[in-house]
């Protein structure tokens, strides 16, 4: 249990028309959820897909459980749990079916009734894969990653383009691989997912890691921990005048304005007071905790919302 | 075991798409009962000639009438303006009218309908020929002496039936289709599905589903072989005249052939749409010209020369000779060395092409 589970130096990966990765190091710690937070383009599922020896990569070093793939492919293999992007499967397997032939691929496989309990899938298990929702069809991809008992499961945007609840039931099932005592990387571009779900997060942007850290020490070393809102009915009108009539800095987004500030309490009294003077007509003030989405925005420049 | 398990659940899987899996057995036995049934004679419709009545028929006519009749040509006697109607609608091949020689005899002309000049230009040599038998009877002279035909396959061993020239066209049809849509099309569609990389993580040696699928399209092929051979000796009375070991050894190398073009081509489609662009427009030309429904001997020679070349065309002969003629498979070696050879080259693009992603 010495190696880390994931060690990454200097990886690098130019694709003919655009460099996804420029220059990745990490590393997870065993029993730790890891995420890859970032927009789209942002180069974490080549990373990733690196990682789990789908892609080569141009430059850099890879460990996995002190492994590497170019000795112990096939052992990295059998000990890594994977669910793409897009899993793929048979239109008409079922989902018992489908644990069955992939546990056959492995030395050593979990029982298929103990993976549908796990995923809540045992009314569904005799359905074609075909007649499943999205939500169940992404947890039989879970559970599918799952058929091996990884001690290392890599999940790339588990919950992209499904419904809230069946998005908090997901979230359930990365708690309990959590609570077995795996290891998780997960990508998302989702800020509450990597909040809800994350121990340790690396916010990716073109092809770099822009921050590492826990989500609350991210947020914390902001020094901007608060943000102030003002909302308005309907298109939300130019700040640059207002900010500079504040004398701080005002971001214009659709239809609110938000001031990063340090001291809410400080700041409010003269915002209002500004605002009167210049007649702003804004509907509601929201004082609230700052955000990985701040985070981001800081760093950046951009929002990831906008992406 | 890993490998049982592979061919267990693609037939599994497969077993489950009925509408695929019933067209996939029952489609060549369609065509073979289709045609079989239209060209049972071998000969194609009877021929028959439109005969203009004359207003006052001689004796010269009726000797001709007699003789067309004698060689098995219809004679369909209309009054002019009808057959003048009907040769305008275009349904008539041949028409014979008496009219007034130069000389100031009574001579006979026909026209052939230059859009039916298959049926128009064997009609016309024979009625040539009762031309001939009926000057001569008239004339009180010997009959000329015909020369008589039998129709047989280059083997000898029977009469050919097109039913049975069909079924090893068909046979050999089938392993062009299995190869290029079954799979070339499926790994197309994996791989653009992204069903490969799900593969490509686990420990599975990729070779043992490749193998697997490989395994299952060959029981299907070897389904089809034998339905549709049954089929034709039941309906047709068609029985392989070969050894089944000589016909075994074909299919392998024909199926082997075949599966490396399919494998080869899904190196070059990125997707299924693509692939199946590429796909119809080798197997349209391999179908029509490699003499699976009909011969190409009316073809311009350097034609001939190059179909001949093609892998499909010199399989379906050596099948042909093998299966209706009881022929062994010494004659047949520059053929199967040309089918050998495309299925080599093949093997080799698929291994420099082939993709996983």
């Amino acid at each position: 249990m010495s190696a880390p589970a994931l060690r990454i130096r200097g990886l690098r990966k130019a694709f003919p028309k655009v460099i996804a990765v420029a220059g990745v190091d990490l590393e997870v710690a065993r029993g730790e959820v890891f995420g890859l937070l970032g927009p789209n383009g942002a180069g974490k599922t080549t990373t990733l897909e690196i990682i789990e020896g789908l892609t080569t990569a141009d430059a850099g070093e890879i460990e996995i459980l002190g492994l590497t793939w170019e000795r112990q492919g096939q052992e990295i293999r059998s000990r890594i749990g994977v669910q793409l992007q897009s899993t793929s499967l048979f239109n008409k397997i079922t989902p018992r079916e489908a644990l069955d032939l992939y546990g056959s691929y492995y030395p050593k496989c979990r029982s298929t009734a103990e993976l549908l309990a796990l995923v809540q899938l045992e009314d569904k298990a005799d359905a074609y894969h075909i007649t499943l929702s999205g939500g169940q069809q992404q947890r039989l991809a879970l559970a599918l990653a799952l058929v091996n008992d990884p001690e290392l499961v890599f999940l790339d945007e588990p919950t992209t383009g499904l419904d809230p609840q069946a998005r908090r039931s997901l979230w359930d099932v990365v708690r309990r691989m959590k609570g077995e005592g795996r290891t998780v990387v997960l990508t998302t571009h989702y800020m509450d997912e990597a909040e809800a779900l994350c121990d340790r997060l690396a916010i990716m942007d073109h092809g770099q890691v822009i921050a590492t850290g826990t989500p609350a020490s991210l947020i914390a070393d902001l020094a901007l921990p608060s943000v102030v809102e003002l909302t308005f009915d309907g298109a939300a009108p130019d700040s640059a005048a207002f900010a500079a009539r504040l004398g701080q800095a005002v971001e214009g987004r659709v239809d609110l304005w938000e001031i990063p500030t340090p001291d809410p309490k400080a700041l409010l009294p003269r915002l209002l007071e500004a605002a009167d003077a210049a007649a702003i007509p804004f509907q509601q003030v929201h004082i609230r905790r700052a955000t990985l989405e701040d985070v981001f925005l800081h760093r950046t420049g951009r929002s990831l919302r906008d992406l | 075991m890993m490998l049982w398990r592979q061919l267990v659940m693609e037939w599994r899987l497969y077993s489950r798409d009925r509408v695929a899996m019933f067209w996939t057995f029952a489609f060549p036995v369609v065509l073979l009962m289709g045609f079989g049934t239209i060209f049972r004679d071998g000969g194609g419709p009877k021929l028959s000639v439109v005969r203009v009545q004359a207003l006052a028929p001689t004796p010269q006519d009726a000797a001709l009438d007699k003789a067309l009749t004698d060689l098995q040509v219809k004679v369909q006697s209309l009054p002019k303006a009808e057959a003048e109607a009907r040769w305008a609608r275009g349904e008539t091949a041949t028409q014979l009218e008496a009219r007034t020689t130069e000389g100031g005899g009574t001579g006979y002309r026909l026209r052939l309908n230059s859009y039916l000049m298959a049926q128009a230009g064997a009609t016309a040599g024979l009625v040539n020929q009762a031309w001939l038998m009926a000057q001569a009877r008239l004339n009180g002279a010997p009959e000329p002496q015909r020369i008589p035909i039998s129709v047989e396959s280059p083997g000898g061993k029977r009469s050919a039936n097109y039913a049975a020239f069909l079924l090893p066209g068909l046979l050999g049809l089938n392993l062009v289709s299995m190869g290029l849509f079954s799979v070339g099309m499926v790994n197309v569609s994996y791989r653009e599905k992204g069903k490969f990389r799900r593969l490509a993580v686990t420990p599975l040696p990729k070779w043992i589903f490749l193998l697997g699928q490989v395994l299952h399209r060959l029981t299907v092929t070897v389904i089809q072989a034998a339905i549709l051979l049954l089929v034709g000796r039941l309906l047709f009375g068609i029985q392989n005249q070969g050894s089944y070991l000589n016909l075994a050894l074909l299919m392998v190398l024909g199926t082997g052939c075949f599966m490396a073009f399919g494998f080869a081509l899904s190196g070059f489609a990125e997707t299924s749409e693509g692939y199946a662009a590429i796909s119809n427009l080798l197997f349209f030309p391999l179908m029509m010209l490699s003499g699976v429904y009909f011969t190409l001997d009316a073809a311009p020679v350097w034609l001939q020369h190059a179909v001949a070349l093609m892998p499909l065309a010199p399989f379906i002969r050596a099948l042909r000779a093998v299966f209706n003629d009881g022929a062994g498979l010494a004659g047949h070696g520059l053929g199967m060395t040309i089918v050998a050879a495309w299925g080599l080259a093949a093997f080799l693009l698929a291994v420099r092409r082939f993709r996983w992603a």
